[in-house]
């Protein structure tokens, strides 16, 4: 197989290119491994994050065949047997640019909407930045008891549809209005207001939810749905975000 | 370079974004102390997320075991050490674990449930209760991303993809260190009144590891040149069910929810082996029966045994262990609810690590260290599963504790040995990037993986361990010679694999040392040469220190308690 990855020094004056490899595709191999055997034979030059290789860390997210994944996670024999992958809602980053063909080729390019730092390494800062401002710091609301918080064991799986969250960022750079409007918070960072709104130990009076009631906030979400399509983890922010404007709406009408 | 070094000063470096190091920094920051978090990935990718299966606490919340106490964790986590563990250390630790669980609870932690809306717990291998506090199988993601949410609200410095290349030392006192920020390339320094080492373990020794792939021992490296003793490096865990192939865990919960073990002949072997606990049994115990069984001809080809979830049905492993279906169908494209899984053993954890005491004092002062890189030691020969978890926070406190005290009692020293020390590591990179050599890091450490998964694996003996030894004594002559391709600064992470390697093979000389020295067999350590315990000899603990470069064993006493050591029986 050949894996075709687009390379970039990270300053800003030089262009990017792409790196044709030839890699011996071992059964089970990943798009991850097909990555460290093009650095060990080939070019040691070739920067990608890693640190589980077991699909929970989240180091790894990048675009394989146009396709937000973690690299770890891709079998290389599925993409080029072309095992259908949900379509995802079209947007500049996935479309036309370099031409490949997907039966004896993998593509891999870096994550979409961040700056390249080199290779497929992204600056994940303006990621960061959003989860930070959404102050995911638990705020119980009450003194803390002597043991701990009770809470139903159906209330702790619903908070787990949104606690597995990686934060690797996939669903970031398959969101097309994250490409327009670096502003937007964007899904992970509302799905964690979310998890924390869900949470029956916080006061449950709709404070998580203002949070994010602002223009860049729950409301500039168009609902492409590419954030659910992506997700490693099953996460579905579209979901909390339709569930957060209703109740917020909800909430408003009721004259809050 | 001409440059001078950037300069970051702060009370307390903290190397290492895993658990331990979160834990420590929440209780230095919330103390005032002016704490920088230094680590080669983002905190959120340390090794720590990926753990599955939970962590030990009596808190008595499973239905019909309310009686379940600390010092009944503490009798089995002594037994489980093949009593090797200080049970001074041991008492200290199981303790604190309730009120820790407790906190990580009321830090906003999601726990798994019981139907009276308590903290769940399940059964772990090797305890006498079902002590296991658990979010799913997703306990370490669980709280590594809790405590990283508590830090978004305190005032710490991250300091993020900055690889720690050395300890500062100013006459004898540890006084700060030093760091390669990864994206730009350059060396930084960072004079500190104290650091603490959280950097984790070094399973990336070994060919087959279930660690990330960052597991690298630098921590114990660095700690071993800057003058600080390493402690029963010897005791290497292998986790005896890791997906064969990838070795990804899977967890032992796998077992506690009642998955069984079964041979080519499908037969449940761990009743010849251990006919109480049967697949239950600690992992030493079970990780050898696998071994033996392949060894025997009654594995599969390709060396594994099968694990059999299947009898537990959709639901259960859909709400228990959805992230070991996962992994399952993506490594191996097998769904557990139907077919058993290949599983076979794998390092796992470093019992042995930097020698310090339950305040996580290291015998240099200004420098501590906690967690899986420390030895305190509270697993001996053996941990048991769950107990490292509750290590990571009890001892992360402790030492963040400690360190308050010690710092708000000093001056910040004087930055100019860790300034010194950056333009030293400044020149040593400079001249590894033009270093000229055949020699390529990816095959020596290829060398280095099998050689130690071979000679100091899951069974040793003594000329294994001899021609083992030799081969490591070769690679660090070769290593000295390695150069790399990417002669660029910037984000080169094949100079951070060189780096990686260095650490590696000086850890991997003291695991080989210590096992050789070691002639019986207690927990891990299983000489087929020795096959017995032998208390009279070897109830001691292993000390590795580092002179003229070279790598010196000495023994220390084993602190007992009130658990005299007895055989050990499951
Ligand atoms: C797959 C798996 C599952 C496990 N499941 C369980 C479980 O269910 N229960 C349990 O009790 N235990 C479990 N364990 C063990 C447990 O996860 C670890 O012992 C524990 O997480 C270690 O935490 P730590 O904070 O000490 O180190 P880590 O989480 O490994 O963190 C180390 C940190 O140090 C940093 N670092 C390392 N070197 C450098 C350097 N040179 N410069 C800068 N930074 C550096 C890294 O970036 C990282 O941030 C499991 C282990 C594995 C392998
Ligand atoms: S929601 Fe899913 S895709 Fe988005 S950051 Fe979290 S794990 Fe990644
Ligand atoms: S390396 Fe951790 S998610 Fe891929």
């Amino acid at each position: 197989m050949m894996l075709k990855v687009l390379r970039h020094d990270g300053r800003p004056e030089t262009a990017p290119h792409y790196d044709l490899f030839e890699i011996d595709a071992e059964p089970g191999m990943t798009v991850l491994g097909a990555l460290f055997r093009a650095r060990e034979v080939y070019d040691d030059s070739l920067a990608f994050r890693y640190s589980c290789r077991g699909a929970v860390c989240g180091s790894c997210a990048m675009l394989v065949n146009r396709y937000p994944a973690l690299a770890c996670r891709t079998q290389v024999a599925g993409l080029l047997a072309g095992e259908e992958r949900e379509p995802l809602a079209p947007y500049p980053a996935i479309e036309g640019g370099e031409a490949w063909d997907a039966r004896t080729t993998v593509l891999v390019e870096p994550l979409p909407h961040l700056p390249v730092l080199r290779d497929l390494v992204v600056d994940m800062a303006p990621f960061f930045a959003h989860y930070r401002a959404m102050r995911p710091t638990f705020a119980p609301a009450d003194r803390a008891p002597e043991r701990e918080r009770l809470m139903a064991p159906e209330t702790a799986g619903a908070l787990e549809a949104y606690t597995a969250c990686l934060l690797c960022g996939a669903c970031y750079g398959a969101c097309p209005v994250d490409g327009d409007d670096p502003a937007y918070a964007g899904p992970a960072a509302l799905a964690k207001v979310y998890r924390f709104h869900l949470d029956s130990r916080e006061a449950g009076d709709g404070r998580r939810l203002r949070t994010a009631d602002t223009p860049h906030g729950w409301w500039r979400c168009e609902f492409h749905a590419n954030c659910r399509r992506v997700c490693p983890r099953g996460i579905e922010p579209n979901v909390a975000i339709g569930r957060a404007r209703a109740e917020l709406t909800r909430r408003k009408k009721g004259g809050e | 370079m001409g440059a001078r070094a950037e300069v970051h000063a702060h009370d307390l470096v903290i190397v290492g974004g895993g658990l331990t190091g979160l834990r420590a920094a929440l209780q230095a920051c919330r103390a005032g102390v002016a704490t920088a978090v230094v680590s080669k990935v983002h905190p959120l990718r340390s090794h720590s997320v990926a753990a599955q299966g939970g962590i030990n606490a009596a808190l008595g919340n499973a239905p019909g075991y309310e009686e379940d106490t600390p010092e009944a964790h503490a009798f089995d986590t002594v037994k489980g050490s093949d009593y090797l563990a200080d049970q001074d250390a041991v008492a200290v630790m199981c303790r604190e674990a309730p009120a820790a669980v407790i906190e990580l609870e009321h830090m906003g932690v999601v726990f798994s449930r019981t139907e009276e809306g308590t903290i769940a717990q399940r059964p772990f291998g090797g305890a006498g209760f079902p002590r296991t506090c658990y979010a799913a199988d997703r306990t370490g993601h669980t709280i590594l991303h809790t405590l990283y949410e508590q830090l978004m609200a305190a005032d710490v410095a991250f300091y993020e993809e900055f690889f720690v290349t050395s300890l500062v030392t100013d006459g004898g006192r540890c006084t700060g260190c030093t760091a390669l920020s990864v994206p730009p390339g350059e060396v930084h320094a960072f004079p500190a009144k104290a650091v603490l080492l959280a950097t984790g373990g070094f399973g990336r020794l070994y060919s087959r590891s279930t660690n990330a792939l960052i597991n690298t021992g630098d921590g114990a490296a660095l700690a071993l040149r800057a003058g600080a003793m390493l402690k029963d490096m010897e005791f290497v865990q292998f986790h005896p069910t890791s997906l064969a192939g990838t070795n990804i865990l899977i967890t032992e919960g796998a077992r506690g929810e009642g998955g069984i073990l079964l041979n080519r002949e499908g037969e449940r072997f761990m009743a010849r082996y251990a006919p109480h606990s049967l697949d239950l049994a600690p992992r030493d115990v079970v990780a050898r029966a696998i071994e033996t069984e392949v060894a025997e001809g009654r594995g599969f080809p390709g060396g594994y045994v099968h694990l059999d979830l299947t009898a537990l049905g959709a639901g259960k492993i859909m709400a228990r262990l959805p992230g070991i279906r996962q992994i399952a169908l993506d490594f191996a494209g097998i769904d557990p609810v139907a077919e058993p899984l290949p599983v076979q053993p794998a390092q796992h954890y470093s019992m042995g690590g930097i020698a310090v005491d339950d305040g996580g004092r290291t015998g240099v002062p200004g420098l501590y260290a906690a967690g899986e890189c420390a030895c305190v030691s509270v697993h001996g020969a053996n941990r048991l599963g769950g107990n490292s978890l509750l290590e990571t926070v009890v001892f992360g406190r402790r030492a963040a504790d400690g360190i308050i005290d010690a710092v708000n009692a000093r001056a910040r020293p004087d930055p100019g040995p860790a300034v010194e020390a950056a333009a030293a590591d400044e020149r040593r990179v400079a001249a590894l990037l033009g270093r000229e050599g055949e020699e390529k890091v990816p095959a020596l450490l290829r060398d280095l993986k099998e050689t130690m998964y071979r000679s100091f694996g899951i069974f040793r003996e003594e000329q294994k361990m001899q021609d083992g030894l030799s081969t490591l004594t070769a690679l660090r002559k070769h290593a000295a010679g390695a150069s790399v391709g990417d002669r660029g600064r910037r984000f080169n992470q094949a100079l951070v694999n060189l780096l990686e390697l260095e650490d590696l093979l000086l850890v991997g000389e003291t695991v080989a040392r210590g096992a050789l020295m070691r002639r019986e067999s207690r927990g891990s350590h299983t000489r087929t040469d020795f096959p017995k315990r032998d208390d009279e000899r070897y109830l001691r603990h292993t000390m590795a220190g580092l002179a003229d470069g070279k790598v010196v064993i000495s023994y220390a006493p084993v602190t007992i308690g009130t658990f005299e050591p007895q055989e050990r029986v499951y």
